[in-house]
């Protein structure tokens, strides 16, 4: 048992609770609440707080129940929303990924057969649509470049794939 | 576009929406008509600002409905549901008392320098509100619980996320704490 406190304590306790203290209790219980701490404590504390509840219960303005069910119907939706766009974010990240990878790999590509790409766009005013096609002709016939080209669309393909299937698995 | 379009299905389709929802509309709006009021006078009374209480018993229902694990009225019943409201009434007082109190006077409603006269405020008010605000917050919340909701240390436990053996010592020495505050205010009036 705590230190201080009264084994009758849960006698007035109950008569609190069913709303009975103090018309309905002996006048003997009454005699030791007045002079036992622990139990004049509990009814003291229990009686204002009762009291508090009941005033503060009273005087509310309530906002109608529709609303705050609409309010949770609505944070659901977009919860689901957000639920439902965080692979796809995933899938784009992963995209800018593989892209900046692959002009990474490029840059270091042309850095290391030195400065070709600066010479091809020098010119490139010169030789216009041309020029920039023949360019784009070779790139793709040119065996140094297939897998940068290879690279790309692999990882597109996989990527659409992933997206197809995961919107076919959320619609069933 | 498509996925959102399948939204509404995944929502409101039906053995997900039971799974998902504690209960329908009919069920929530009794719900809320019987327990609405004593969790205003709960947060209203521990935190002593009103206006806070208003938000936060609106945030407590909305999440009430929108938590995933929220017990259901129909196998669990409405006590449950009830000490589940609570519990995140207490998380949610909890975080505003966490959190670190900056605000511009532009914010502040006029009413919040205004100090109320005697004739405002009620008795229980006047006796409780003095007392009240020499108390910690979690103490506040304890006292609350067991004398005003008549919870056991076991349902407070539940509903603050403290230890039951802890709740009891707790709630000893703030009961004490209070009764004295009590005490000498009427004490005070009486002189």
């Amino acid at each position: 048992m705590m230190p201080g406190t009264c084994p009758r304590e849960k006698e007035v306790k109950q008569l609190l609770e069913r709303g009975q203290w103090p018309q309905a209790c002996a006048s003997e219980l009454r005699g030791h609440v007045g002079g036992c701490r622990s139990c004049g404590d509990l009814v003291l504390v229990t009686t204002a707080f009762r009291r508090a509840r009941a005033e503060a219960s009273a005087g509310v303005n309530l906002p109608p129940p529709g609303v705050l069910w609409w309010r949770a119907q609505l944070r659901r939706r977009n919860a689901a929303v957000e639920r439902i766009g965080r692979p796809i974010l995933g899938a784009q990240i992963f995209a800018l990924c593989v892209m900046l990878l692959v002009a990474a790999g490029f840059v270091g590509l042309e850095l290391r057969n030195g400065i070709g790409l600066l010479d091809r766009l020098g010119a490139l005013p010169q030789t216009a649509a041309r020029t920039l096609f023949d360019h784009w002709h070779s790139a793709l016939l040119d065996t140094t470049w297939s897998p940068m080209v290879l690279i790309p669309a692999a990882a597109t393909v996989a990527l659409l794939g992933g997206v197809v299937v995961y919107l076919a698995v959320e619609k069933q | 576009m498509f996925w959102e379009s399948s939204i509404p299905n995944a929502i409101a389709g039906g053995e997900s929406r039971a799974a998902v929802e504690p209960m329908d509309n009919d069920e929530f709006a009794g719900f809320y008509e019987r327990s609405a009021r004593p969790l205003w006078a709960y947060l209203a009374r521990t935190s002593g600002d009103p206006a806070l209480a208003d938000d936060l018993m609106q945030e407590s229902f909305v999440r009430f409905l929108c938590a995933p694990r929220s017990p259901s009225q129909a196998s669990e019943g409405e006590v449950a549901c009830r000490r589940y409201l609570f519990r995140i009434a207490t998380n949610l007082l909890r975080d505003h008392w966490r959190r670190p109190r900056a605000f511009s006077i532009e914010e502040t409603p006029e009413n919040f320098f205004a100090r109320p006269g005697d004739s405002a405020l009620s008795d229980s008010q006047m006796m409780l509100g003095p007392a009240m605000a020499q108390m910690r917050p979690r103490d506040r919340q304890l006292l609350w619980l067991a004398h005003a909701e008549g919870y056991s240390h076991s349902e407070i436990a539940e509903v603050t996320g403290l230890g039951s053996a802890s709740i009891r010592l707790l709630l000893f020495r703030a009961r004490r704490k209070m009764a004295r505050l009590l005490g000498n205010q009427e004490r005070g009036r009486t002189l």
